[in-house]
C-alpha cells in the first residue's frame, strides 16, 4: 500500500507564494506524470513530497502515514535526478549498493540485488567503473539502478531523460514504462515534455503557476482539454486558436470568424448564447482535407508544406492568418493553391474568452 | 612547416620563461653545494667540485636544528587545527548560511587584511603580561587567526562546486548531516580543499615578523635563516644558500605527501 495524499499544500520562499492549496491523490501503483512549463512547481511539488523542502503549509502523507515532518530518509522514498547525482568517488557497484549497506544489509544479499538490478539494467559491465568514465545513458541508467535496489514505495523522477538526445530518451522512456508494468511501484515522474508525459503516464497532472489545472489520463487531456492554457500546451502541432461569435439557430449553434462557419449542437456546451464571443481551438492533427458530404469545411491559401515523414503538416492563409492542419495526402497539395479542409463537430474545442475554461458541459 | 616552426618558437620561448622563473632557486641550490671561493668569483662558475660541507655547518648548527624544529611543530600544529576547526565552518557557511553569508565570508577575509606589525605590539604585551612570550603555544595561538580564516576562506568554494543533489541522494538513503559532510562533502571537495591547506601551510612557514617579534629563544626557521646574514664579518653565502634549500623542502615534501594522500583517496573512493 503505498498512495500517497497531498492535502492543501502551500509552499513559499520568503513571502513569495509557488503553490498554493494544492491538494492531490495518488493511487497505489500508479504511474502519474507532473507536466507543466518551466517554473510551474513540478519540481518544488516533487522535493516536498521527497522531503528535500520544507512544506510550508498542508500535509503529505504516503501509504497512509503522514510524512510531513520526516526526514527523506524515513520516507520509504527513492528520486532519480535531473542531473543523476551519482556519487562520483564511487564506483558503480559502491554507488548502487551503498544505501543497502548503510541498512547494514548482509554482504552476500547486497551482491545478489546488486547483479540482479543491474542485469535488469545493462549494466553488468560497468560495476568496477567510476561514474564519470559512463556515458549520459549509463549514468542514468546507474541512477535508476541505485533508486530500484532499495525497493521503494514510491518513485520519484524529476526529468529524468532531459539530458538525453531524443534517440536514447526514447528508449529509456519504454524501459522505465516496462518497468513500472512489472514492479508496480507508484511513480511519480515529472517532465516538461508533453509527449514524454503523453506516453508514459497513468494520469497527468498538468501544472500551471503553482497550481493544478487539470488532471487525467492523457487521452482526457488530450481530447477534453479543461482549459485553453491545457489544449494550447498538449499536443503537437499546437492547436489553431480563433475568436469567434456565436449564433443560435434551435439547437445548432454557429461560429463565425471571417469567412469560417463552425456548426456545433449547442446543447452540449454552457453559455453559448447568441452574440457572445468565444475562443474555438481547432487540432492540426484532427482536420483534414475536406472530403464530399464534410459541413465544418475552412478554405484558404496553401503557405507551407512541411514534411513530418509519414503525414505533413499544411499552414493555410485564413482570411489573412495563418492556420496548419495535418494530412497524410500532403503530397498532392502545392503551396500557393486554394484548399478546403474541415474538421469534425465532435473536435472542436469552445472556451470561455474571460477564465479560459472550456465550455463543453462534460468537461467543465 | 610553418606549423612546426611555430610551435618550435613557442616551445623554446615555454622553455626560456620557466628557466627564467626557476634560475634564482637553481641557482641557490647550485650555491649551496660550492665552497665559498666558488661562489665569490667574478666570473661565476658551473664546474666545481662540489661540497656537502655547507649542509653539515648548518645541520650541525643547533640554533638551525632548534628553528627547523620549532617551525614544524608551529606550523603542523596550526595548520592542523586550523583544517580542524575551518573546514567544518567553511562547509556549515557554504551550505547553510542564507543570510549575512557575503557579511560573514567578507569579515573572515579581513582579517587577513591587518597588517601583522598592527597586532604585533599589542601582542607582545599581552603576551608578557599571560607568561606565553617566546613560547610554541603562544605562537601557535597567534598563527590560528591566520590559519583559520584562510581555510575557511579558500574552502568556501570547494564546498559550494559539490553538486547539491549528490547530497541530497545521500540525504534521501538516509545519511544524517555529518555522515553526508564525511562520507560525501569531505572526498567530494578534497582536492579542492588540499589546495587550500597547502596555501595555508606555505603563508605560515614562510611568516616571519610576528615569529620575530612574539619569539626569542624559540625562534621559527625563517627566523634563524634571516640571522645567520649577520653570523660573522664575512658573509657565510653558501650556509646561507643550503639554510634557503632546507626552509623551501619542508613545504615541497608536505605538498607531496597531501597529493600522494589525496590521489588514493580518490583513487579508492570508498568509505
Ligand atoms: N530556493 C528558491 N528560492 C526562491 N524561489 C524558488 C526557489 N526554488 C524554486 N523557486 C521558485 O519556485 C518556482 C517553481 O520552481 P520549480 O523548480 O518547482 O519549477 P519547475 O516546474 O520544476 O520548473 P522546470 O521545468 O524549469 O524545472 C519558480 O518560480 C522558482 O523561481
Ligand atoms: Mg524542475
Amino acid at each position: 500500500m503505498a498512495n500517497i495524499k497531498c492535502t492543501r499544500i502551500r509552499k513559499s520562499y520568503g513571502g513569495h507564494t509557488v503553490i498554493s492549496d494544492l491538494n492531490l491523490d495518488i493511487s497505489d501503483h500508479e504511474f502519474v506524470v507532473f507536466l507543466g512549463p518551466s517554473g510551474c512547481g513540478k519540481s518544488t511539488m516533487l522535493r516536498m513530497i521527497a522531503g528535500l523542502e520544507e512544506i510550508s503549509d498542508g500535509t503529505v502523507s504516503i501509504g497512509g502515514r503522514d510524512v510531513t515532518h520526516l526526514p527523506p530518509g524515513e520516507r520509504g522514498v527513492a528520486m532519480v535526478f535531473q542531473s543523476y547525482a551519482l556519487y562520483p568517488h564511487m564506483s558503480v557497484y559502491d554507488n548502487i549498493a551503498f544505501g543497502l549497506r548503510r541498512q547494514k544489509v548482509p554482504a552476500e544479499e547486497i551482491r545478489r540485488r546488486v547483479d540482479q538490478v543491474s542485469n535488469l539494467l545493462g549494466l553488468g559491465q560497468l560495476l568496477e567503473r567510476k561514474p564519470k568514465n559512463l556515458s549520459g545513458g549509463q549514468q542514468q541508467r546507474v541512477a535508476m539502478a541505485r533508486a530500484m535496489i532499495k525497493t521503494p514505495k514510491l518513485f520519484l523522477f524529476d526529468e529524468p531523460l532531459s539530458n538525453l538526445d531524443a534517440k536514447l530518451r526514447e528508449k529509456l522512456r519504454t524501459e522505465i514504462r516496462r518497468m513500472h508494468l512489472e514492479l508496480k511501484t507508484t511513480t511519480i515522474f515529472v517532465t516538461h515534455d508533453q509527449l514524454e508525459a503523453m506516453t508514459i503516464a497513468d494520469r497527468i497532472v498538468l501544472m500551471r503557476a503553482g497550481a493544478i489545472e487539470q488532471q487525467g489520463t492523457p487521452s482526457e487531456i488530450f481530447d477534453r482539454p479543461a482549459t485553453r492554457f491545457v489544449a494550447d500546451f498538449i499536443g503537437s502541432p499546437a492547436m489553431n486558436f480563433r475568436e469567434c461569435s456565436v449564433h443560435v439557430e434551435g439547437d445548432r449553434a454557429e461560429l463565425v470568424s471571417g469567412s469560417i462557419r463552425l456548426k456545433v449542437p449547442a446543447k452540449d456546451y454552457r453559455d453559448l448564447v447568441s452574440g457572445a464571443r468565444v475562443e474555438v481551438g481547432l487540432r492540426p492533427s484532427k482536420m483534414d482535407i475536406a472530403a464530399e458530404g464534410d459541413v465544418n469545411i475552412i478554405s484558404g491559401t496553401v503557405v507551407l508544406i512541411e514534411n513530418m515523414g509519414s503525414e505533413g503538416q499544411v499552414i493555410v492563409d485564413v482570411d489573412g492568418r495563418e492556420m496548419s492542419f495535418v494530412t497524410k495526402a500532403f503530397r498532392t497539395i502545392e503551396a500557393g493553391q486554394r484548399i478546403n479542409f474541415s474538421i469534425d463537430p465532435d473536435n472542436i474545442h469552445i472556451f470561455s474568452r474571460d477564465d479560459g475554461r472550456s465550455l463543453l458541459h462534460a468537461a467543465a | 612547416m610553418v606549423s612546426l616552426i611555430r610551435r618550435t618558437v613557442s616551445r623554446g620561448f615555454l622553455a626560456l620563461m620557466i628557466l627564467i622563473a626557476l634560475l634564482p632557486i637553481l641557482w641557490t641550490i647550485l650555491g649551496s653545494f660550492k665552497k665559498l671561493k666558488d661562489i665569490v668569483t667574478p666570473v661565476p662558475t658551473l664546474i666545481f667540485t662540489p661540497t656537502l660541507e655547507n649542509f653539515t655547518t648548518i645541520l650541525q648548527n643547533p640554533s638551525i636544528r632548534d628553528g627547523l624544529g620549532n617551525s614544524v611543530v608551529i606550523v603542523g600544529v596550526s595548520v592542523l587545527l586550523g583544517a580542524l576547526f575551518g573546514i567544518p565552518a567553511a562547509y556549515s557557511l557554504a551550505r547553510h548560511v542564507e543570510r549575512k553569508k557575503d557579511d560573514l565570508q567578507f569579515f573572515v577575509l579581513s582579517l587577513r587584511f591587518m597588517p601583522p606589525v598592527a597586532i604585533a605590539i599589542p601582542f607582545i604585551i599581552i603576551y608578557l603580561d599571560s607568561g606565553i612570550y617566546d613560547t610554541l603555544a603562544g605562537l601557535i595561538l597567534v598563527y590560528l587567526i591566520s590559519t583559520i580564516s584562510t581555510v575557511i576562506w579558500l574552502s568556501v568554494p570547494a564546498f559550494e562546486r559539490v553538486p547539491r543533489e549528490i547530497e541530497e541522494a545521500a540525504a534521501m538513503e538516509g545519511c544524517s548531516q555529518a555522515e553526508i559532510f564525511i562520507k560525501f562533502a569531505l572526498p567530494i571537495a578534497a582536492p579542492s580543499l588540499f589546495g587550500s591547506l597547502v596555501f595555508t601551510f606555505v603563508l605560515v612557514w614562510n611568516e616571519l615578523l610576528l615569529a620575530l617579534t612574539l619569539a626569542a629563544e624559540n625562534a621559527t626557521l625563517p627566523v634563524v635563516a634571516a640571522s645567520i646574514t649577520s653570523l660573522g664579518k664575512e658573509v657565510p653565502w653558501g650556509v646561507i644558500n643550503a639554510s634557503t634549500v632546507i626552509l623551501v623542502l619542508p613545504p615541497l615534501v608536505f605538498i607531496g605527501l597531501l597529493m600522494g594522500f589525496i590521489n588514493r583517496m580518490v583513487a579508492t573512493g570508498r568509505k
